[in-house]
């Protein structure tokens, strides 16, 4: 069973830091880590591939430093890992980089029984990516999908978490799942993994292996333009209730919540 | 033509409608409703928010949302319509098919938007927390079409807007196919659920230890609420992420919502921030969530909220006996 | 009484409503009788706090100096009909000094803002305990906390360059300053750095800070036998060149009872004690090397597996557990004992086993975990359920004195960084000269002439 796992990176960090005349986003000095939502993804992949055999291939495409993202993932057991990275692909809404991960794929030949994708980045929390790019493949998919039931050679069966309701679906493969936290635990790398990694071979791939114009992604490929970047203005003039005020707040609560209950308030 | 596009009728639909005549209205363009669901029931209720127009894509298949049979039913219907602008609610059905959608038209999508504005060519302007949502981008579409965004729930006003006129049409749907199979559906337990509740009761690291949580659920149950919670707490799982407020959690809106030790991060303020009414609960005076408070009470949450639930419940005792 | 001080301070700076006054009878020590105190004040500034003080002083009122209320040695426990002085208001950051590497603050403010400030200049604070979410840096400079990061950068006695002190006569002084090195005297800062509050009330201090790491790794490292996760522990920093900035040690009694708290599991949940490595280096390369260095050793001396974390999220998952270890002892085991015993490094293997078999002979379950890089172990006796209070108060006494004994042989001390306080007064003895506890006796009178400042602490009866 070989299981292919889509990886991004983001910064390394709790608290970013914005940039107060462009609006934009400090990476200087910041290290980029797998997103967390991915690192679930890939323990899904990894421990599959433990019990039933085959192998796990990761799939970034990001810049150079990636490659970093991608070598923990070999260590946290991830078999191959394959970098798409090129100047011409900055700045890639999620079309053009569904696009260009669906050439990859297909001018790779990479080979799969299951595309294993996180829910969401932290950084962009788009969550699209993983279904645009099975869709530009054709593969059936599930999405938030919260455990993964049974795996045979010709089928998945998976718990799919939404509003109301857990809904039990059956796929057949090659298939894609967009996966929530709850699928998989990820592990800590061990020693020897991070030795193993230190050696594995990363493949970085550019826009001309993958055989893509270059004019068809990055900026210039993206049907979508940021055109405004600015700070939300949150204010509200807070009446603050302490010390001997305190039981005068509670009060004030009280009413309030009653009003709403009972609901005398507009 | 702006669509908005739902699987069912409920409070996203009306808000998704309310927002989108006023965008209909300014950019001069026709605004259609598109129902995917298996049951035309309440359907007359659509009509009351403005739409020009209500398509009807009913069929017994529509009861679960699976993507194959939506997506290409959709398909179709924007090829006949040919839709402008297109939105859906931000929600497990939204975030599916949107993206499906936008990968088979090669156009943009923006995810999980809090603001929306058309300009006079058309162009809609959609806005979202960006980075960790520490500030606001504006997104636009400018070549290609339709411009499709998601919308969090929650997040626009639900206002009425009879016409006399609304058309409704019915489509025929045909060859659903489907690669995947539904096995089972266990609905989840009951309760009112955050998007919905009047009020919540949001706890936080604040108030110490897994065990005071169970005074926040004493609260909702008094008020007919619901509890939510910031990260710090699902992280450290004291209450399942279903609870989590905020940018990676759920957007909420209630009349009141109250942040019992919560200390305020930007992503659960992004999630929380356009309640009505925002009652803060914490030690510490300087919590930045005082800042995006209407009420705050400088005090240890577990203790206020015990007080809240003695006060309130004491009342109810009265009036019930 | 409380009218003049609400004469002296102002009404909004008074609590004296015995509800309110119930927060303040305490702190987070367990089993120490909490007493109300007649009144709390919250003084806003020095001028005001030597108001206070030399007001007690002229009536002889006892004062009883609080920060946050953290304190594991009911240091801050008000003595019978004294007065708090709380220094909760007093919480601004008086100046941030980018050049010289120094901050310096009033005591109220909460640690941690002080490493988030010094965080966003790229610097860093060293002195930073385990509670820093919510102690308060007077509390810190009141017991000298140490915390998780004491064998490379010390504990907070090494980033204090200079304090304005209230006397306990009100008289205002200032000690130190914002040099590195001062020898102009004897060192007052160090006297009253640990000073458990009675020596004066500390108003301003001026803390050192420290370039911060750029890249940091962790590694949990399971062990089956305790001893053998010890022994290696002094070879590890004799022997291995690189000096970590944390190694901290988890039983598995104590790793259970953070996974129970957490409702995670750690990884290799069967093994005796994890023990936790932190280093830091100046780039991605070097620290690669040195993990791996220590890595291969760790193995080589019978670890079971090394696991090892090098972005945030993985790092933050295997310090949640350490930290968790006390927040599930507070939940779950509400009676116990928290013992803070430190040995030099090589003893520590010795006390750890005495501390098992201590527990075995009076029938008390215990947790070790703790500071294993600088000899602290946070030995914890639980009262077993079904066991009388009584029997619990009897054998914990017994089995106290039995563990001290052992420390002393050790040649270790009572408490590394909790604090004498009113919880182990009575040990004192034990651990000091005669000749050295009357000099300290004299050294309190000096200054506190009428003993007004937080009587009854660290002094035996």
């Amino acid at each position: 069973m070989n299981f292919l796992v889509l990886v991004k990176q983001v910064p390394d960090t709790e608290k970013v830091k914005i940039d107060p005349i462009s609006g934009t986003m400090v990476r200087e000095g910041l290290d980029v880590t797998m997103n967390p939502l991915d690192s679930h993804a890939l323990e899904l992949a990894v421990s599959l591939k433990e019990k039933l055999n085959g192998s796990v291939t990761v799939l970034s495409m990001g810049p150079m430093n990636t490659i970093d993202v991608l070598r923990d993932a070999i260590a946290l057991g991830a078999d191959r890992a394959i970098l798409l990275s090129d100047s011409a692909l900055a700045g890639s809404d999620t079309w053009a980089t569904s696009l260009a991960l669906a050439k990859a794929i297909e001018k790779l030949n990479i080979a799969f029984d299951l595309m294993i994708c996180g829910e969401k980045s932290t950084d962009g929390e788009t969550g699209q990516v993983g279904i645009e790019l099975a869709t530009l493949l054709d593969l059936p998919v599930v999405s938030y999908v919260s455990e993964l039931i049974d795996l045979t050679e010709n089928f998945v069966v998976v718990k799919r978490s939404v509003e109301d309701a857990h809904e039990v679906w059956k796929a057949p493969l090659p298939a894609c799942l967009c996966v929530l936290k709850s699928v998989a635990e990820p592990r800590l790398p061990t020693l020897a993994g991070k030795k193993t990694a230190m050696d594995a071979k990363i493949e970085i791939y550019d826009t001309e292996s993958i055989g893509i114009n270059r004019e068809e992604v990055g900026l210039k490929g993206s049907p979508t333009r940021v055109v405004k970047v600015f700070n939300t203005k949150i204010a509200r003039n807070c009446r603050i209730y302490a010390d001997k005020d305190i039981l005068e707040g509670i009060e004030r609560v009280v009413g309030l919540i009653k009003a709403v209950r009972d609901g005398e308030v507009g | 033509m702006i669509l908005v596009l739902n699987n069912k009728i409920d409070r996203s639909s009306f808000e998704l409608l309310s927002k989108a005549r006023k965008l209909a209205d300014k950019a001069s363009m026709k605004l259609a409703f598109l129902l995917m669901s298996n049951s035309k029931k309440d359907v007359q209720q659509l009509a009351r928010f403005g739409p020009d127009m209500i398509v009807l894509a009913v069929h017994e298949k529509f009861n679960r949302f699976s993507l194959d049979p939506f997506l290409s039913t959709a398909k179709k219907i924007f090829a006949k319509y040919s839709p402008s602008i297109v939105l859906a609610p931000a929600t497990t059905f939204g975030r599916t098919l949107m993206p499906a959608l936008a990968a088979s038209f090669r156009t943009g999508l923006t995810a999980d938007c809090t603001e929306l504005d058309v300009d006079e060519k058309g162009n809609l302007l959609q806005t979202r927390p960006a980075i960790g949502g520490n500030v606001m981008a504006t997104i636009v579409t400018p070549t290609h079409r339709p411009q499709m965004a998601t919308v969090r729930p929650g997040v626009f006003e639900i206002v009425e807007h009879r016409k006399d006129d609304v058309q409704f049409i019915e489509e025929r749907i045909e060859d659903l196919s489907d690669r995947c199979q539904l096995i089972s559906v266990e609905p989840k337990q009951a309760g009112a659920r955050l998007e919905d509740a009047k009020i919540i009761v949001s706890v936080g690291k604040g108030l110490r230890k897994k065990e005071n949580v169970e005074v926040a659920f004493k609260l909702a149950s008094l008020v007919k609420g619901a509890v939510g919670a910031s990260r710090a707490v699902v992280d450290a799982r004291w209450l399942s992420h279903d609870h989590q407020v905020g940018l990676s959690g759920k957007t909420v809106k209630p009349r009141i919502y109250i942040a019992a030790g919560i200390s305020g991060a930007v992503q659960h303020l992004a999630g929380m921030q356009t309640s009505e009414i925002i009652v803060a609960i914490n030690k510490d005076r300087y919590a930045p969530i005082f800042k995006v408070a209407d009420i705050g009470i400088v005090a240890d949450a577990y203790w206020v909220l015990s007080e809240l639930v003695q006060r309130l419940g004491r009342e109810n005792d009265e009036s019930g006996g | 009484m409380v009218d003049e001080l609400i004469r002296l301070l102002g009404v909004e700076n008074v609590k004296f409503d015995p509800e309110e006054l119930e927060k303040y009878s305490h702190d987070e020590t367990s089993g120490v009788e909490a007493q109300i105190p007649l009144a709390v004040v919250f003084p806003t500034s020095t001028e005001q706090v030597s108001m206070i003080l030399r007001w007690a002083n002229e009536r002889r009122v006892p004062i009883v100096p609080r920060g946050a209320g953290t304190g594991l040695s009911a240091g801050a426990v008000p003595t019978k009909d004294s007065i708090v002085v709380s220094l909760e208001r007093m919480n601004r950051i008086v100046e941030f000094d980018e050049e010289n590497m120094t901050i310096t603050v009033e005591p109220g403010v909460i640690t941690g803002e002080i490493q988030k400030i010094a965080e966003e200049h790229g610097l860093f604070y060293a002195g930073d305990p385990a509670s820093s979410e919510s102690s308060s840096i007077g509390g810190n400079v009141a017991e000298n906390a140490g915390g998780v990061k004491v064998i490379k950068y010390g504990p907070t006695s090494f980033h204090v360059l200079g304090l304005e002190v209230v006397l306990p006569t009100g008289e205002i002084v200032t000690f130190g300053g914002k040099t590195l090195k001062n020898v102009t005297g004897y060192d007052l800062v160090r006297l009253f750095v640990g000073s458990e509050g009675t020596l004066g009330i500390v108003t301003k201090i001026i803390l050192r800070l420290v370039p911060k790491s750029k890249c940091t790794a962790v590694l949990l490292v399971p062990f089956r036998d305790i001893e053998d996760a010890l022994l290696c522990v002094p070879k590890v920093l004799s022997q291995s060149g690189v000096l970590p900035a944390s190694i901290e040690f988890m039983d598995k009694a104590s790793s259970e009872m953070a996974s129970r708290f957490l409702n995670e599991s750690i990884p290799n949940p069967e093994a005796e004690c994890h023990l936790i490595f932190e280093l830091e280096s100046t780039s991605k390369q070097s620290l690669t090397r040195e993990y791996i260095e220590l890595g291969e050793k760790l193995m080589q001396m019978k670890a079971l597996e090394v696991y090892i974390a090098d972005s945030r999220t993985q790092r933050m998952k295997i310090w949640r557990f350490r930290k968790a270890i006390a927040e599930g002892i507070i939940a779950f085991r509400p009676t116990h004992c928290m013992e803070d015993v430190v040995v030099p490094t090589a003893n520590m293997p010795k006390l750890v086993v005495s501390a098992y078999d201590i527990a075995r002979r009076f029938d008390l379950e215990v947790l070790n975990f703790g500071h294993v890089g600088d000899g602290n172990v946070h030995v914890t006796f639980l009262k077993p359920d079904g066991m009388s209070d009584d029997v619990w108060k009897r054998s914990l006494e017994k089995a106290l004195e039995e563990l001290y004994k052992i420390t002393v042989q050790l040649e270790g001390n009572l408490t590394g960084e909790h604090g004498v306080g009113l919880k182990r007064k009575k040990y004192l003895s034990m651990f000091l000269q005669e000749k050295e506890l009357a000099l300290m006796r004299s050294i309190k009178r000096l200054f506190d002439p009428n003993n007004i400042l937080n009587p009854g602490k660290i002094f035996p009866d």
